[in-house]
């Protein structure tokens, strides 16, 4: 390097288009010119003046010390009062540096710039996330800065087995991303595969975690989900706990997680923190709600076209009462109600806050009530719309993969009966089960069976039973028992 | 793709069980009446035993597949010959379960269904699970078994209250003979373990209990029983006129002519298990298709599979009932050589060619 400060700045400023939010301001330090360069809306004000600009001024201007050491050390040692001070050896380096909010120190015939992070960082406080709403337990969420995500980790893993490796992706955006994990918990092949497919992706920029899903899943054309997510510190530190693997994306307050069982998303962390027999009780009935959030409404249309001759007498007589003068088949009945359903969620979803709830009046109440009232629908047929357009939501998470699936039962119900159902089902079934990604079975522990964790399935056995990790989700092998050593299970 | 031992108990249990809840208990009936029971339990004790005979040859053979393991105990020729035996026995019992699962559906279900709207998703599915293969088919097995025991258990018990046992009444009321020629007969509904042939090689016995393979036997057996008692103790010598044996006990608890609230649901799971018992037995069709014609890739013999389905249905369609004569005339001595004969001729071959081996390696030495 050894050039002139000033020359170097200006250099800098080329290589960054003259880019009007890139400040630099000049001072003498041991009567050479020293400049600080940063990107304003970045840098942090008051730490850039305290930690940098006060010391310097200050700094005695010939000591016996500085006379016998050079003037990077002495700024090094003696004058910053930043905790990291990094050196960049190339002009690139430092530009690099200034992009990710560090503040860089060019001096004369100096042969490094040094560097201070004094990045100013601007995300929301950390707050309860809406789709993972508790009862009981702790109500941090994680945010859009992976600085403040990985101390919320760290506030709870105060072990040095936890892992942080992170990695810039993206060409123009430069996204921080990071894979944490136990060392020895987590499954090092599983690890090393993921770490393999960050660092293979080629794309301008990763604005949210959900850019990573397609390069992380096995089947990326799939239309189920084979990545999971934590959206609080405590949920990902107890999925990590059983061996998987987190991936946090700087702007994203969303965490993946890997390797993915479907059962995750039947399980709440609220689970972990109520008695085992209502937990199993709660399981069961979300296991059934997702049952009839993607098939009630093809059932109903099958029985209806189809067979009903196999419900019993009263009941169909019931149906057959309020069925009467509905001048739309029982398909195009449901498929009214189906689809309006989907337009309301859609049009509810994207509206201003305060518009939701008149837009629920007038959806449910005002349709809802109209079109029975018209004669256009059944009641039954509003009521198992409603039904299964509540259950949806037992499982956010899934309500999209839900939400094509009814559409395809309701389809298949009208073309097929309740056979062409059943062959749905087991299709589906089928086709879960040769579902596997890294290392995991997509049914485990139901299919394949695995004694071992039926003890968190629908049944949840205390905590001071649970001894062993999933051995559904793949870890590491050696190290099974969850409180580290085999002879403390007897306690 | 290896399958647990677990799985392959599960894929036995369902296989015990599966043609035995339809047509079977009306037909024996015929032959053997209130002692059909007895012939049931004594064919499926048999059946149980030689579980546990081709579990030692599976063991045996290690990672070899039948074909190789056949190779070895009995020679290339005879090989291939007992595997051609083995695409006939498989595609009369494949022919068996679409036909019965047909007339289930037809019966149960709809008023009118048009074959072609049968077969053709049957098709589909039984294509994807046979493509995806034995672990697949093993997983859905594990899925669907408790709630199958569950809601047979439920249909039996709901109507139990009306079984009256004095139908069984009295003992060997025609002598013995009957019970021979019956269980001869209808051989062609047991055995239906052959299809462990095909998965010698593909289970991994390591982490495998010692008795679950026996709990799942006797579990089938006393679910079969249990169904069977309750068939012939509700219906007597009107047995023969009832082809369907699960739907027909519901109907009866239901006391009117549709089936009660819940019963349904379990019927449908019934067509659900005998949809992946269909995959089960296509897919050791096409393997024993693969060994006995050497085809290396999986497409034509997995094609030759379905359309042999499509061309069943289509028959069947035309001619009532024409697998029931079909099988029993020809299926018995099938059954009798493939079920019963060849593990014993593949335990000789294994022992003798130990033996030779023994022998010549002491002569090298």
């Amino acid at each position: 390097m050894l050039v002139d400060a000033e020359k170097l700045k200006l250099q800098i400023e080329s290589k960054l288009h003259n880019s009007s939010d890139l400040k630099s301001r000049s001072v003498q330090f041991f009567g050479s010119n020293c400049v600080i360069m940063y990107i304003a809306d970045i840098t942090d004000n008051v730490l850039f003046n305290q930690t940098l600009i006060f010391p310097l001024m200050n700094f005695p201007l010939e000591t016996d010390e500085s006379k016998n050491k050079d003037k990077i050390t002495l700024l090094k040692q003696k004058v910053l009062l930043n905790q990291e001070v990094i050196e960049y050896l190339t002009v690139d380096e430092a530009i690099s540096g200034v992009l990710t909010g560090k503040t860089i120190i060019l001096l004369d015939k100096a042969n490094k710039i040094l560097g201070c992070d004094l990045e100013l960082i601007t995300t929301r406080p950390v707050m309860e996330p809406p789709t993972s709403v508790v009862i009981k337990g702790p109500r941090e969420g994680f945010n859009e800065s992976i600085k403040n995500n990985l101390a919320l980790i760290r506030k709870r893993v105060r072990t040095p087995d936890l892992v942080v490796q992170l990695m810039e992706i993206g060409e123009l955006t430069k996204t921080q991303v990071g894979v944490v994990y136990f060392d020895s918990v987590a499954d090092k092949s599983i690890v090393k595969e993921i770490t393999k497919r960050l660092k293979a992706i080629k794309i301008d920029g990763v604005l949210d975690a959900h850019y990573l899903i397609s390069y992380l899943q096995k089947k990326p054309k799939s239309l189920f989900k084979q990545i999971g997510d934590a959206e609080k510190p405590d949920i990902l530190v107890g999925k990590m706990l059983e061996g998987r693997i987190g991936i946090l994306v700087d702007g994203s307050p969303i965490v993946l997680t890997v390797p993915f069982v479907l059962i995750e998303d039947l399980q709440n962390s609220d689970d972990y923190y109520s008695q085992p027999i209502r937990v199993m009780l709660v399981r069961i009935l979300r296991l059934l709600g997702v049952i009839m959030a993607v098939v009630l409404p093809g059932v109903y249309v099958a029985l209806e076209i189809y067979h009903y001759k196999i419900l019993p007498t009263e009941f169909l007589v019931t149906i057959m009462n309020t069925t009467q003068g509905i001048p739309f088949s029982p398909f195009v009945e449901i498929l009214f109600l189906v689809v309006l359903f989907e337009i309301l969620y859609e049009a509810n979803l994207r509206m201003p806050q305060y518009f939701g709830m008149a837009m629920s009046i007038v959806g449910a109440l005002i349709l809802g009530e109209t079109t029975v009232n018209a004669g256009l629908v059944s009641p039954p047929a509003v009521m198992i719309v409603a039904l299964s357009g509540i259950t949806f939501y037992i499982i956010p998470s899934q309500a999209a993969q839900f939400s094509v699936l009814r559409l395809c039962a309701v389809v298949i119900g009208a073309c097929l009966g309740l056979y062409g159902m059943l062959i749905f089902c087991v299709f589906i079934l089928s086709y879960l089960s040769s579902f596997d990604s890294y290392k995991t079975a997509y049914l485990a522990p139901t299919a394949p069976y695995i004694d071992n964790d039926q003890q968190d399935l629908f049944k949840r056995v205390n905590i001071k039973e649970m001894k062993k990790r999933p051995k559904s989700i793949a870890n590491n092998k050696h190290n099974l028992t969850r409180r580290g050593r085999e002879d403390d299970d007897e306690n | 793709m290896k399958i647990n031992y677990r799985q392959l108990s599960i894929l036995v249990f369902m296989s015990f069980i599966a043609l035995k809840f339809l047509a079977l208990p009306g037909l024996m009936y015929v032959d053997s009446a209130n002692m059909s029971w007895l012939v049931t339990l004594v064919l499926m004790i048999v059946d149980g035993i030689y579980v546990f005979l081709i579990l030692d040859l599976m063991k045996k053979c290690g990672q070899k597949n039948i074909f190789e393991f056949l190779c070895y105990c009995l020679g290339p020729v005879l090989a291939r010959a007992f595997m051609a035996v083995l695409v006939v026995k498989y595609a009369l019992v494949v022919a068996n379960i679409s036909k019965g699962l047909e007339f289930f559906v037809v019966e149960n279900f709809y008023n009118d269904l048009k074959w072609l709207v049968f077969v053709l998703p049957l098709i589909l599915l039984t294509n994807f699970m046979v493509y995806k293969g034995i672990r697949n088919i093993a997983r859905v097995n594990e899925i669907i078994v408790w709630p199958v025991l569950f809601g047979c258990i439920y249909i039996a018990l709901k109507s139990i209250s009306g079984v009256d046992l004095f139908n069984f009444l009295p003992f060997f009321k025609d002598g013995v003979a009957p019970l021979f020629s019956s269980g001869f007969n209808h051989l062609s509904w047991f055995g239906s373990s052959g299809f462990m042939f095909m998965l010698f090689g593909k289970v991994d016995f390591s982490n495998g209990k010692k008795y679950t393979m026996l709990k799942y036997i006797f579990l089938a057996i006393a679910l079969t029983m249990l169904m069977h008692v309750v068939f012939y103790g509700l219906f007597d010598v009107t047995s023969p006129t009832h082809s369907f044996c699960l739907s027909d006990i519901s109907q009866f608890s239901s006391g009117h002519s549709s089936i009660d609230e819940l019963s349904w649901l379990v019927v449908s799971l019934w067509v659900t298990a005998q949809a992946v018992q269909l995959a089960l037995f296509s897919f050791c069709m096409m393997q024993a298709i693969k060994y006995t014609f050497n085809i290396k890739n999986d497409v034509f013999p997995i094609l030759f599979v379905l359309i042999y389905i499509f061309t069943w249905s289509f028959i069947g369609e035309n001619t009532v009932r024409l697998e029931v004569v079909f099988l029993s005339a020809f299926s018995s001595i099938i059954t009798i050589l493939v079920q019963y004969i060849l593990p014993i001729i593949i335990y000789i071959g294994y022992a003798v060619n130990n033996v030779k081996r023994k022998k010549g390696a002491k002569c090298k030495s």
